[in-house]
């Protein structure tokens, strides 16, 4: 590939000082997102999933620490690569929205109550040196219309006028004003119903083949994780397990977790597979495990999975995988459930 | 020949009009206004029962002591306590009733008894002035010290300023309120001799006359010093509790995130998101307090003999000046519910989600 990431996360590490100790949240990730790429980041509550956004643009609260790693941002040709976690406070702040958009969890509160939409248009766009009220109003307008929103109905509304799906589409269209590089989605869909879950999925399609963001795209729904990204990262327990072109990892899975989460939720072509849970829980953050992290929880697992942990390493072309026995895997496609997982 | 001529107009005029009233019934001013007018009607109906109509009322009283102490006869007291409450005892209760709304309309609250025939409307309006100033300043300045002192508290929680200042407010505002006028005279007036607390009596120097020279606001200042002083102490520990509290609930909501996420610049992060988030819950405690602050003037005037409405309670109170007291009594209930109006008012301008029924 001649093209070169717009974003590098390099080893990355990311722990919480708890009374008990230090919480590793996210531990020695790595991976590249390239441009007008779609990059779906799964796993379930607590994985790190979410920290890990927050380090991308040092939203992380008081109680968290860097503890290790780079996040390489390629802004254009011309713009040298800089390392997001060395921006001073200015730099940052330029950084934010401008070059990389986050929308958040929970949109219903990620609206200030008390200003208008347009307020808060106006502010995000004067924050980055944008003082032609009537343009940003314009682009605004315009992009309100690309999510499927009345335009000046709700440039001129509060947020609590607005219901739950219309403030998550304010706040992507939002995201977009700055025409930023990157847009990192946290849990975009959660707290929405199917229906508006699907409109989100389909400006998102259109729009980024429009404007050509990179989209990081976190979540635990594995559909919607197939239907936007091109490429997938596991991650458990704060690392990830496994990373590939979507159709790879999810036809052919090389990690054990990843297998485990494709068959804890229903899958309307996959004629009468059984449902099957992951057993177990998570391990301790704080004290984890020697060996592989899943290593507990795994039907694989043989002896030396709980002594030696094994490295994320390339099982296929462009594919992968945290796991000594990653061959043992059953392709799905050929190969409908008949093992069990438990 | 209304109805024909009504239904011959266009019917735009009339749906206009409609739409109209319909608007302003439901437009927040106006109900707020509504409100507050019913309210001071109710005190002032209670009022009127209260003194009218009860066994042992104000009324009997005041003729009882005439009786005895001027040996007039029923009938001379009688009428000569009607004149004092302005008001005609003869008369039905409804026209007594709607006499005494009529004579609170033009302002006619009676005659002292004390300070001998002196309109009560004349001393209320002569000391009143002086107590709204000295709590309204009091209050306003101990509001924004605190709402300040507590968002500081909330952003370096933990730190040593937090913990010194949390310590100093809760310990102010466990201080009984006639403790602080006499700690504050004996310190800057006895020990450290700031001020010439023993002169400072009334609320400008008796020397000058009112005006608005530079001399006469400095001496009205002067001498409002400790009176604000004692408001402000007694008050600003609860504010800047109050508002750290909701400041700590506000930094965990999610909008601030999203504002450092959007770039935002840190001083408009810390007015437009977090400050004005965290202070509207103190909106409504503010207006419910204008009321007891009012109340609590008295020891504090008491304390330092400035001289505002709460000595001239206490006076009225001591001397049984009964329509006196009816007049304060009023007049603390309306400045109540108007600064409970005013704040009504301010907490919509302030938080877009109360003016619900507002036509878009």
């Amino acid at each position: 590939m001649t093209h070169q990431p717009v974003l590098s996360i390099q080893n990355l590490s990311v722990a919480y000082m708890a009374r008990r100790g230090m919480v590793k949240a996210v531990r020695d990730v790595s991976f590249d997102v390239f441009p007008s790429e779609t990059v779906a980041v799964i796993g379930e509550s607590g994985c790190g999933k979410t920290t890990l956004a927050l380090a991308l643009v040092r939203l992380l609260s008081r109680s968290a620490k860097i503890t290790s790693g780079k996040v390489i941002f390629r802004g254009g040709d011309h713009s040298a690569p800089v390392d997001v976690l060395r921006l001073n406070q200015r730099q940052l702040r330029a950084f934010r929205w401008r070059n990389c958009a986050m929308v958040f969890q929970s949109a219903l509160n990620a609206l200030n109550p008390v200003l208008k939409i347009s307020a808060q248009v106006q502010e995000t766009a004067r924050a980055h040196g944008e003082h032609d009220a009537k343009r940003v109003e314009e682009r605004a307008l315009w992009l309100f219309q690309q999510v499927r929103l009345d335009p000046r109905r709700v440039y001129n509304a509060y947020p609590h006028e607005l219901s739950g799906g219309m403030r998550q589409r304010v706040l992507l269209a939002l995201g977009l004003l700055l025409d930023p590089q990157v847009v990192i989605l946290d849990e975009p869909t959660t707290a929405l119903d199917v229906l508006t879950q699907r409109t989100i999925i389909e400006v998102l399609k259109r729009l980024r083949e429009e404007m050509g963001f990179a989209l990081i795209f976190i979540s635990h729904d594995l559909s919607m994780a197939a239907e936007l990204a091109h490429r997938i990262v596991t991650m458990y327990a704060g690392s990830v397990v496994e990373i590939g072109q979507v159709n790879e990892v999810f036809y052919r899975p090389k990690h054990p977790y990843t297998l485990g989460l494709m068959r804890a939720v229903p899958n309307l072509s996959g004629g009468r597979a059984e449902l099957v849970s992951i057993p177990g829980s998570p391990p301790d953050l704080i004290d984890l495990p020697k060996g592989c992290a899943f290593a507990p929880r795994c039907s694989y697992a043989q002896a030396i999975c709980h002594e030696q942990a094994p490295p994320l390493e390339m099982r296929a072309p462009g594919h992968a995988s945290a796991c000594h026995f990653w061959d043992r895997l059953p392709v799905l496609r050929e190969l409908p459930s008949s093992q069990e997982v438990g | 020949m209304v109805e024909t001529s009504l239904s011959n107009a266009p019917p735009s005029i009339l749906a206009v009009l409609r739409t109209r009233i319909e608007r302003l019934f439901k437009s927040y001013l106006f109900r707020s206004l509504l409100q507050a007018l019913f309210t001071i009607w109710l005190v002032l109906s209670v009022t009127f029962v209260l003194i009218r109509l009860m066994p042992g009322s104000p009324v009997d009283i005041l003729v009882d002591r005439l009786v005895s102490e001027q040996g007039l006869t029923r009938e001379e007291a009688l009428s000569q306590a009607a004149a004092m409450f302005s008001v005609n005892f003869n008369a039905p209760i409804h026209e007594q009733y709607f006499q005494y709304l009529g004579n609170l309309l033009r302002g006619d609250l009676g005659v002292s008894i004390s300070s001998t025939n002196t309109p009560v409307i004349e001393i209320i309006a002569r000391f009143l002035p002086w107590t709204l100033f000295s709590v309204g300043l009091g209050l306003l300045i101990s509001f924004v010290l605190g709402l300040l002192l507590g968002m500081l508290m909330a952003y370096w929680r933990n730190s040593f300023f937090d913990i010194a200042i949390s310590t100093v407010a809760s310990f102010l505002s466990s201080i009984p309120n006639y403790l602080l006028p006499i700690i504050l005279i004996y310190l800057i007036g006895v020990q450290w001799k700031l001020l010439p607390v023993a002169r400072m009596r009334g609320t400008y120097d008796p020397k000058l006359t009112p005006s608005l020279t530079p001399e006469f606001i400095a001496s009205v200042l002067l001498y409002a010093i400790l009176p604000v002083l004692t408001y402000v102490l007694s008050q600003v520990g609860h504010w800047a509790l109050s508002m750290k509290n909701s400041t700590l609930s506000v930094l965990g909501e999610e909008y601030v995130n999203a504002a450092h996420a959007r770039g935002l610049p840190q001083r408009r992060i810390l007015i437009a998101y977090v400050g004005r988030n965290a202070s509207l819950p103190l909106f409504t405690q503010l207006a419910l307090s204008v009321g007891s602050v009012v109340g609590g003037a008295i020891i504090i005037e008491l304390f330092f003999m400035y001289q505002g409405i709460g000595i001239r309670l206490f006076e009225a109170i001591g001397a049984r000046d009964y329509p006196l007291m009816q007049g304060i009594f009023l007049m603390i209930t309306v400045s109540t519910v108007l600064a409970n109006l005013l704040a009504d008012l301010l907490y919509s301008q302030l938080d877009p989600r109360v003016r619900l029924g507002t036509n878009k």
